[in-house]
């Protein structure tokens, strides 16, 4: 059984249709990129895995159970967020903000225990910034901000974790230690990962580590296909989709192991058209 | 003694409301009268007196309409079937101004002799009138309003986070941000209609708070409380021994509180902001 399955939803605002007919399956110990251009859909489709919006249609499968209309705490001990770009309002503590996700777990009245700290501790260790912990997060680096919403991600237990561009903002450096700690997450804990990424090479970075990767491209409220990162993430698809002439490049770093990455070369000029016949303005 | 114990409970009412909102709505620079409460219990005791004289229909007027302001930003804030925290602060903003016309009619047509004095001392905010009577009926929306801030507040750290990511927490954040909403208004409600309009503590007294414990809700909450009460009768005390004759407590919070709020920011460098 697929740990996420979604069958054939839709959604949409008002009169406009964002989502149409949308259906993909994400693994146990996979990581699923999702891909497409500015304002396709991607932030929206992962609020309906996350429960957070009512589909139009179609039904939305976590472990099993149909997520409509199930309380916010059950579906938050099954699926855990790591946002785009947190805004941080009050200064609190690391250990206080990695403590949040435990309260699908505790009750209205409740605060956290003893256990619950134990299972903070552990979640900060794993991400490798237990010696933040009494630190407060208002002063750290975007990149040491970005792993303590992982670490809170982690704290929530879960066996999918749904992340929205979690390297944007990111420098160099931080964009890659976040890559690796998801790397190593779903390596050693079975963890799955529905990504939403700008990036190509993420997609390939994971594949090129041998971690179970699929990747989908979306375009127009669509999905066009879903695969693996070599099979998808060709020179003709990225040229369809975001009007980009890319190549992409195989590299051997040794006998065993090789590397791919695509390189963007130039925006596709030729397509660059308005839309509506030119010669009808300023003729004369 | 009622007027020492009445000056505790509506000091801390004020004053852990005034927290429970600026976790709620994400700002530090929010307080318990964000909603509304403030001026439509304003009106409503300006009301009260303009036709009763009495000290009783004061009460129940101020109370009601302190509630009533707190609604009506609720169902302006709800135009969009969700309550997002801008459209509350919106909501709250635009009953607040229409209230505070109304105060000031109320004041327009008022009888300047004794009516207008009344009105003008009450918004000032006054723990005079204080009896056993009174702590015994005003106690009750505060006590409860206050008991259940206190027995919610890790979920208001929580709450604090937007409330998109207090979904995916897990947080059911329509419930929790009612019962947040709904305990600050009894306590607030409960504690203007016998004081009157008390500025200041319902808005500095949580940042004193923080400045002490951090910024955890846990501690901040019930500390809130007793800076706010301890801050009150300060205040309330010192107000009968400067002069012969009482002076407003709505004044004195804020001379008393300002400096010592600008000591406190220079000791702790303020708290990580």
């Amino acid at each position: 059984m697929p740990l996420l399955e979604v069958k054939h939803i839709f959604f949409g605002y008002d009169q406009r249709d964002v989502l149409q007919d949308i259906s993909f399956q994400v693994n146990q110990g996979e990581i699923f990129f999702l891909l497409g251009p500015n304002g396709c859909g991607k932030t929206t489709l992962l609020d309906c895995v996350l429960g957070l919006l009512r589909l139009k249609g179609g039904e939305i499968y976590l472990n099993g159970t149909n997520i409509n209309g199930i309380k916010p705490s059950i579906i938050a001990r099954q699926v855990a967020y790591v946002p785009q770009s947190h805004e941080k309002t009050f200064p609190y503590s690391v250990t206080d903000i990695v403590l949040m996700g435990r309260a699908a777990y505790i009750g209205i009245a409740g605060s956290p225990s003893g256990e619950d700290l134990d299972i903070v501790d552990e979640a900060l260790a794993t991400v490798g910034i237990l010696h933040l912990r009494n630190r407060r997060y208002t002063q750290l680096s975007g990149g040491e901000g970005q792993l303590v919403m992982i670490a809170r991600a982690l704290a929530q237990k879960t066996s999918l974790i749904v992340m929205d561009e979690p390297t944007a903002h990111l420098d160099y450096r931080h964009e890659l230690v976040i890559m690796e700690t998801i790397v190593e997450l779903v390596r050693e804990t079975g963890l799955s990962i529905l990504m939403a990424t700008h990036f190509p090479n993420h997609a390939f970075y994971f594949e090129n580590n041998d971690i179970a990767t699929r990747v989908t491209l979306m375009n127009d409220s669509r999905f066009m296909t879903a695969g693996s990162a070599t099979e998808i993430l060709t020179e003709a698809n990225l040229k369809s989709i975001y009007n980009v002439n890319a190549q992409v490049f195989t590299h051997h770093l040794d006998t065993h192991h090789q590397i791919r990455q695509v390189v963007a070369i130039s925006t596709s000029k030729l397509n660059r058209n308005p839309g509506y016949p030119i010669d009808t303005m300023g003729r004369g | 003694m009622p007027r020492a114990i009445l000056g505790a409970m509506v000091g801390g009412s004020l004053a852990i409301s005034g927290a429970a909102f600026q976790g709620l709505f994400r700002n530090p620079l929010v307080s318990s009268g964000i909603l509304g409460v403030t001026s439509g219990a304003g009106f409503g005791a300006a009301l009260a007196i303009i036709l009763f004289h009495a000290t009783a229909p004061i009460y129940i007027s101020a109370f009601f309409f302190g509630g009533l302001a707190v609604l009506l930003s609720f169902l302006i804030g709800r135009i969009y079937h969700t309550t997002p925290i801008i459209m509350l602060v919106l909501g709250g903003t635009i009953v607040s101004s229409v209230f505070s016309a109304l105060i000031s009619f109320t004041k327009y047509v008022a009888d300047p002799t004794n009516e207008l004095p009344s009105i003008v001392f009450w918004l000032m905010g006054s723990l005079a009138s204080a009896r056993y009577q009174d702590i015994l009926v005003a106690g009750i929306p505060m006590l409860i309003g206050t008991l259940g801030l206190i027995t919610i507040r890790w979920r208001i750290n929580v709450l604090s986070m937007g409330d998109k990511e207090a979904q995916t927490l897990g947080i059911d954040t329509r419930v929790n941000k009612c019962i947040v909403i709904v305990c600050a208004t009894l306590a607030t409600a409960g504690a203007v209609c016998v004081s009157g309009i008390i500025g200041w503590v319902g808005l500095v007294i949580p940042h004193i708070g923080r400045m002490l414990v951090g910024n955890d809700n846990r501690l901040l909450i019930p500390t809130s409380f007793s800076l706010g009460a301890c801050f009150l009768i300060l205040v309330d005390n010192l107000s009968r021994i400067i002069t012969g004759s009482e002076i407003p407590l709505g004044i004195l919070t804020a001379l008393v509180g300002g400096p010592f709020f600008v000591y406190l920011l220079k000791r702790t460098k303020g708290g990580g902001w």
